[in-house]
C-alpha cells in the first residue's frame, strides 16, 4: 500500500520533472517534422520608422479595456494594443470573451458588475441590441468617411466601428483540381449551377470521389448557408432587411420564394458530393482543412477566417486557394452567380454609460489610430491578418483566401449584403438545416420551420 | 452546549458560516425570483413590474416543456445506472481484493477534471477516436459518430455522465459498506443466506442512509447538467439533446428573453425540490424502519 | 472451523472473478485518459487523422503542446492564483462548515431547523438561476468584482451547503456527547471543547470535505469567469480559454493544459487518498 503511494508520488514527481526540463528549453530525443506547421512561428516584421499620427499627449496614462469575441486575433490584438501604449501612452487591457460564454452574455454581466469594457468586439445584432442604451455615439469620428458602405447605423446614428470585412463561399483548391483533371484550371470560367455540377461529375470521374467538404456546425448551416436567401434577395443590406420584414409580415410565400428553392437546390448539390455523406453530422472541422489540404477534397464551403485552419494543415501562402461563388441557379446575368458574398462581420462598440470622458477618448484614439496610423494600418492587415473596410488602408492581406476576397471586393465581384436576424436564428435553424442535411426533413418541414420561426418574432 | 451564553455560541459558531451562505445563495436568489416579476432584460436601467406576465412566457415555450420531459429521462437513466454501478463497485472494492485502494483512487479520477473540459475529452473520444476505430475495425457500433443521432447523441450524455458520477458515489458506498461491522457480515454468511436475501434483507437496510445521500446527490446534478450538456453535445444534433438547465440558460442569453430564462430557472428549481424532497423523505422512512 | 476454509475458497473464486469484471470496467473508466495522455504528445494533425495510433507510429512526437500550453496560460502565475484561492476557500468553508453543522446537530431550535432546511433546499438551485442577480449585487451595487478575497468569499458560500450537510450527517452519527459533557465537566469553554475535543473527531470528514472541495474550486470555470476579469488574477482553467477558438479548438495543446491543471491535484489526491477513505472507516467504524 505504502509501496504504492511511493510508486505513484515518484512517477507524478517524474512528470514534474519532465515539465520542468522543458521549460529549461530541453527537447525530447525525437526529431520534430520540419513541416510542422505549429514550427513556423514567423512574425511579419512591422515597419514603424515612420508614424505621422498625433497623438494626444493628455491621455497618456489612461487604462483602457477591449472586450474581444474574436479568439484567433486575441494574440495579434494584444500585440497591437501594446504598440499602441508605446506610441501613446494609454494601456490597452485586452480581455477575452472566455469559452461557453456568447460574447452578449459577457458584455451584459460585466455591465451588470460595473466594470464594462471601454470597447467591446460583438457582433452587429449586439451592437443594435446595446447601442442607444449602453453606446457612445461615434457618428461625428473621422474615421467613418472612409468606411463608407460598411457602416451600420441605428435610428441614422453610428455606434460601431466595423473590424473587418469577411467573405464567404465555396473554397476551391486549385492544385488539386488540375493534378485531377491533368488541365489548367480557371475558376472564371464556372459561372452557373449546371457548370459546377459538371466540374464535380469530371472530378469524379478524375477519382476524386466526393469532392466537397461542408461543416455540420449550426452556424455554418443556420448563418453562413441560410442566410443566402435574405442577402441575395438583391444584394444588398437593405434588400435583406426587406425581405426578412416581407416573410415576417406574411406578404412572401416562403413555399414559392425562388431565392430559398434555388439555394435548397445548391445546397443538396453540396450534399450530394459531401465527403461526408455517410455521416454528414459526424463531420469533422479540422478534418475538413485537411482534407482540403490534402486534396482528399476539391472545395469547401466555408469563409476566409478557415485559413488559419488550412495552413495549419500543410498549405502554404503561395498555393492557390479561392472563392466560388454560391452559384443558386444556370443564370449567367444573375448576380448571385458571378460574386461572393462579402461584408463587415465584427463591430466594435465603445461604452458610453460607465467610462471615463477621458477613457472614451483614448477609445476612440486607439480606433482612429487603428485606421490612420501607419503603424495601426499594418497591424491591422499584417498582424491580425483581416480585411480592413477602410478605404485609405494601402495593405494587402497576403493569404490567399483574404486576399482572393479583397481582389473580389476591389473588382466589384464581391457584394455585401448583410442580413440583421434575431440572435437565436443561426441556432434555432441551424438546427433544422441539421436535420435537413441529415436527410431527417424534407424540403416542405424545413420550409415550415423557417416560416414558424418568422412567424413567432414579434 | 445548552448553557446560558448560546448567544454567544450563536456569533462565534453558527454567524460566519451562515453570513457566507445567505449573502451568496440565498440573497441572490430571492433577487432573482423577484427579477422574474419584471421586465428586466438583463441590460435596461428600469424595472418595470410586470406581475406572472414571464411565467405566462414559460407556458408559450414548447422547447421548454419537451427539454424538461428529456432531462427527466435522463435523470431516470443516469439515477439507476449511476447508483446500481456504485453500489456495486464499492461493494466489490470492499471485499479486501488486491489493489483496491489503487482501484478506489483509479475511479474517483473523473471528479478531478472540471465538468466543462470532460466534455471536450469525450467529444473528442466519440467524435474522433471511436470513428477511427470503426473505420479500422469496420465495426458497425462506431461506423458513424454518435453524437451525430439523437439516440446515441442521448446514450452518451448518459455514458458520460454516469462516468463522471460514478466516482463520488462509489466513494459514499466504499465508507458505507466499511461502517458494516464485519460480525452482521459473517453472521448472514453463517446462517446460510444466500448472495440475493444477504444483500435485499442484511446489506440494504443499513447502507440506506448512504442511499439516501447518493440518490439526493445524483437526482439534483442530474436535473441541473449543464457543463457536460454544453460541451458534448451543445443540443446537437438539431436541438434534440437540449436538457432543461441548458435551455434555461439560452433562453436567457441567446434568444434574449431575460425573464422567461429566469422563470424557467425558478420552475426548475421547484420542480428539482419536490422530486428531491419526496425522495429524502422515502427513503429516510426507510432508514428509520431498518 | 470447516465453514470458513470453504467460505474462504469460494471467497477466492469470487474474488478472481470481481478482480477481471473490475479489471474491464477500469480500463473503461480510465479510456479518455489514456487518450489525453498519447494524445498531448501528438500534433494536431495526427490527432485528428489518428487519434488512436500508438506513440510509435506516428512521426512526430514532442512536447510542443506542453511548452505551448505552459507559456500561454502564464502557468506559473495562474497556478499560484488557483493555489492562493482553493487554498484559502477550502480552509474557510471547511471550518465555518464544521462549525455550524456543530451548532446545528448541538442546537435543535428554529433557527438551526430553518437554516438547515434552506441549506439543503439550496444544493438544488441552478446555477443559472443566480448568475446573473449575483453579479448584479456583488459588482454593480457592491462593486467588489475582480478581487481574488470576493472569490475566496462566493466559493465559501456555494459549498457551505454541501459541506454543512456532510458534517451534519457525520456528527450526527460519529461524535458522541458524552465526550463533550466529560469536557465541560473539567472546565472547558465551548470554544475549547469544539476545538480541543469536537474537531479531532472530526478528521476523516474533513479530510473528504477538503479534497472535494479543493477539487471543486480548483476545477471551477463559470464562477471565477464572472468573478475575476483582471488577466494577472485568472486560475489555471480560466487561462486555458485561448486554446478554443472560435472555429476550431486546438486539440494538442488544450490537452496537454489539461493534463499541466490535473496534475498538482493528482498528486493531492494521491497523498490525501489514504486519510480520506481510511478515516471514513475509522471514523465510522467507532
Amino acid at each position: 500500500m505504502g509501496k504504492r503511494i511511493m510508486k505513484k508520488v515518484i512517477s507524478s514527481g517524474l512528470v514534474l520533472a519532465l515539465a520542468v526540463t522543458m521549460l529549461t528549453g530541453c527537447r525530447f530525443g525525437f526529431a520534430s517534422d520540419p513541416d510542422d506547421p505549429n514550427e513556423e512561428t514567423k512574425e511579419v516584421p512591422i515597419d514603424t520608422s515612420v508614424d505621422t499620427f498625433e497623438y494626444d499627449t493628455s491621455l497618456s496614462g489612461t487604462s483602457i479595456t477591449l472586450l474581444n469575441s474574436k479568439a484567433e486575433i486575441q494574440v495579434a490584438l494584444e500585440k497591437m494594443g501594446a504598440e499602441y501604449e508605446k506610441k501613446s501612452g494609454v494601456h490597452v487591457e485586452v480581455m477575452p470573451v472566455t469559452d461557453g460564454d456568447s460574447p452578449y452574455t459577457k458584455v451584459v454581466s460585466l455591465y451588470n458588475s460595473g466594470t464594462p469594457p471601454t470597447a467591446s468586439i460583438l457582433d452587429t445584432t449586439d451592437v443594435i441590441a446595446l447601442a442607444e442604451e449602453k453606446a457612445a455615439d461615434l457618428t461625428e469620428e473621422p474615421w467613418v468617411a472612409e468606411a463608407e458602405g460598411y457602416l451600420t447605423e441605428v435610428n441614422g446614428k453610428i455606434y460601431s466601428f466595423p473590424l473587418c470585412i469577411e467573405g464567404r463561399g465555396i473554397i476551391y483548391n486549385k492544385a488539386v483540381i488540375e493534378k485531377a483533371l491533368g488541365e489548367s484550371f480557371d475558376p472564371a470560367s464556372v459561372t452557373t449551377q449546371s457548370e459546377f455540377v459538371e466540374l464535380l461529375d469530371r472530378l469524379v470521374d478524375a477519382g476524386i470521389e466526393k469532392p466537397v467538404s461542408m461543416a455540420k456546425e449550426d452556424w455554418s448551416l443556420g448563418a453562413h448557408q441560410l442566410q443566402y436567401i435574405y442577402e441575395t434577395y438583391e444584394g444588398t443590406s437593405e434588400g435583406a432587411q426587406e425581405i426578412i420584414e416581407d416573410i415576417k409580415a406574411g406578404n412572401v410565400d416562403l413555399s414559392s420564394y425562388d431565392r430559398l428553392s434555388q439555394f435548397l437546390d445548391t445546397f443538396d448539390i453540396l450534399k450530394k458530393y459531401n465527403v461526408a455523406k455517410g455521416d454528414p453530422l459526424g463531420a469533422d472541422y479540422d478534418e475538413m482543412a485537411i482534407d482540403l489540404a490534402d486534396g482528399k477534397t476539391a472545395f469547401w464551403f466555408n469563409g476566409n477566417w478557415a485559413w488559419p485552419n488550412i495552413s495549419e494543415a500543410g498549405a502554404s501562402e503561395e498555393d492557390a486557394y479561392g472563392f466560388l461563388p454560391y452559384f443558386l441557379n444556370d443564370d449567367k446575368s444573375d448576380f448571385a452567380n458571378q460574386k461572393i458574398q462579402a461584408s463587415p462581420s465584427k463591430q466594435i462598440m465603445l461604452d458610453g454609460q460607465i467610462a471615463t470622458e477621458k477613457e472614451q477618448a483614448a477609445a476612440k484614439e486607439f480606433l482612429n489610430w487603428i485606421v490612420f496610423s501607419e503603424i495601426g494600418q499594418q497591424m491591422m492587415v499584417k498582424t491580425c491578418n483581416i480585411i480592413p473596410p477602410f478605404k485609405n488602408n494601402p495593405y494587402e492581406p497576403s493569404d490567399p483566401l483574404s486576399a482572393d476576397i479583397y481582389t473580389k471586393v476591389h473588382e466589384d465581384k464581391a457584394f455585401n449584403a448583410s442580413a440583421i436576424v434575431p440572435n437565436d436564428h443561426w441556432a434555432v435553424l441551424g438546427a433544422s438545416m441539421q436535420k435537413y442535411l441529415a436527410g431527417r426533413s424534407d424540403r416542405e418541414e424545413l420550409t415550415g420551420d423557417i416560416q414558424k420561426y418568422w412567424d413567432e418574432q414579434e | 452546549m445548552k448553557s446560558k451564553n448560546s448567544g454567544k455560541d450563536f456569533c462565534m459558531f453558527a454567524l460566519p458560516g451562515m453570513f457566507c451562505f445567505f449573502a451568496v445563495v440565498i440573497i441572490p436568489f430571492v433577487y432573482g425570483v423577484y427579477l422574474t416579476l419584471t421586465d428586466w432584460n438583463g441590460v435596461s436601467k428600469v424595472k418595470n413590474f410586470i406581475g406572472l406576465k414571464n411565467f405566462s412566457g414559460v407556458m408559450r415555450d414548447g422547447q421548454f416543456w419537451t427539454s424538461l420531459l428529456l432531462t427527466f429521462k435522463y435523470v431516470i437513466f443516469v439515477v439507476l445506472i449511476v447508483n446500481v454501478l456504485a453500489f456495486a463497485i464499492a461493494y466489490l472494492l470492499t471485499r479486501g481484493i488486491k489493489g483496491q485502494n489503487f482501484f478506489r483512487a483509479g475511479f474517483f479520477t473523473p471528479n478531478l477534471i472540471g465538468g466543462i473540459v470532460l466534455g471536450y475529452i469525450w467529444q473528442f473520444v466519440f467524435s474522433r477516436v471511436f470513428v477511427s476505430i470503426g473505420e479500422s475495425t469496420g465495426w458497425k457500433l462506431f461506423e458513424v459518430s454518435w453524437l451525430s443521432d439523437p439516440t446515441n447523441a442521448f446514450i452518451a450524455l448518459v455514458v458520460v455522465s454516469v462516468w463522471q458520477l460514478s466516482g463520488y458515489m462509489i466513494l459514499i458506498y466504499v465508507a458505507g459498506f466499511m461502517g458494516l461491522s464485519e460480525d452482521v457480515m459473517e453472521a448472514a454468511s453463517i446462517d446460510g443466506a444466500s448472495g440475493f436475501v444477504k444483500l435485499k434483507s442484511i446489506i440494504m437496510p443499513l447502507m440506506m442512509s448512504s442511499i439516501t445521500i447518493c440518490l439526493f446527490l445524483t437526482l439534483s446534478r442530474a436535473f441541473m447538467v449543464y457543463d457536460v450538456n454544453l460541451s458534448l453535445t451543445a443540443g446537437a444534433p438539431y436541438g434534440t439533446t437540449e436538457m432543461a438547465a441548458m435551455h434555461v440558460y439560452e433562453k436567457a442569453f441567446t434568444s434574449r428573453q431575460f425573464g422567461v430564462g429566469q422563470a424557467e430557472a425558478f420552475i426548475l428549481f421547484i420542480i428539482v425540490a419536490v422530486i428531491s424532497g419526496l425522495q429524502v423523505y422515502f427513503t429516510k422512512k426507510q432508514e428509520v424502519e431498518a | 472451523m470447516k465453514q470458513t476454509t470453504i467460505g474462504g475458497t469460494k471467497r477466492k473464486v469470487t474474488n478472481a472473478l470481481a478482480m477481471i469484471g473490475l479489471i474491464i470496467i477500469f480500463i473503461a473508466y480510465m479510456f479518455p485518459f489514456i487518450m489525453v495522455v498519447i494524445n498531448s504528445l501528438k500534433q494536431k494533425r495526427d490527432i485528428i487523422k489518428s487519434p488512436f495510433s500508438w506513440l510509435f507510429t506516428i512521426k512526430g512526437l514532442s512536447f510542443d503542446n506542453f511548452v505551448n500550453a505552459f507559456t500561454q496560460m502564464d502557468f506559473l502565475n495562474a497556478f499560484k492564483n488557483s493555489l492562493i484561492v482553493t487554498v484559502s476557500a477550502t480552509v474557510l468553508v471547511t471550518l465555518l462548515a464544521a462549525m455550524l453543522a456543530y451548532y446545528i446537530v448541538r442546537h435543535n431550535n428554529g433557527v438551526s431547523k430553518l437554516t438547515f432546511a434552506l441549506m439543503v433546499a439550496s444544493m438544488i438551485i441552478p446555477f443559472q438561476a443566480i448568475m446573473i442577480p449575483l453579479v448584479s449585487i456583488y459588482g454593480g451595487t457592491l462593486n467588489v468584482l475582480n478581487h481574488r478575497i470576493t472569490l475566496i468569499f462566493m466559493h465559501t458560500g456555494f459549498s457551505m451547503a454541501m459541506s454543512v450537510f456532510m458534517f451534519h450527517g457525520f456528527i450526527k452519527g460519529n461524535v458522541p456527547m458524552a465526550l463533550e459533557e466529560a469536557a465541560y465537566i473539567d472546565g472547558c469553554t465551548h470554544s475549547q471543547t469544539f476545538f480541543k475535543i469536537v474537531l479531532p473527531l472530526l478528521k476523516p470528514i474533513i479530510s473528504t470535505m477538503v479534497i472535494l472541495n479543493s477539487l471543486a474550486f480548483w476545477n471551477d470555470f463559470l464562477l471565477p469567469s464572472l468573478v475575476l476579469t483582471d488577466k494577472k488574477l485568472l486560475t489555471l482553467p480560466l487561462s486555458t480559454y485561448s486554446f478554443y477558438g472560435t472555429y476550431s479548438a486546438d486539440y494538442g495543446t488544450i490537452m496537454a493544459g489539461l493534463l499541466l491543471c490535473v496534475i498538482p491535484i493528482l498528486i493531492l489526491y494521491v497523498v490525501l487518498q489514504k486519510q480520506i477513505i481510511g478515516g471514513v472507516v475509522a471514523g465510522a467504524v467507532k
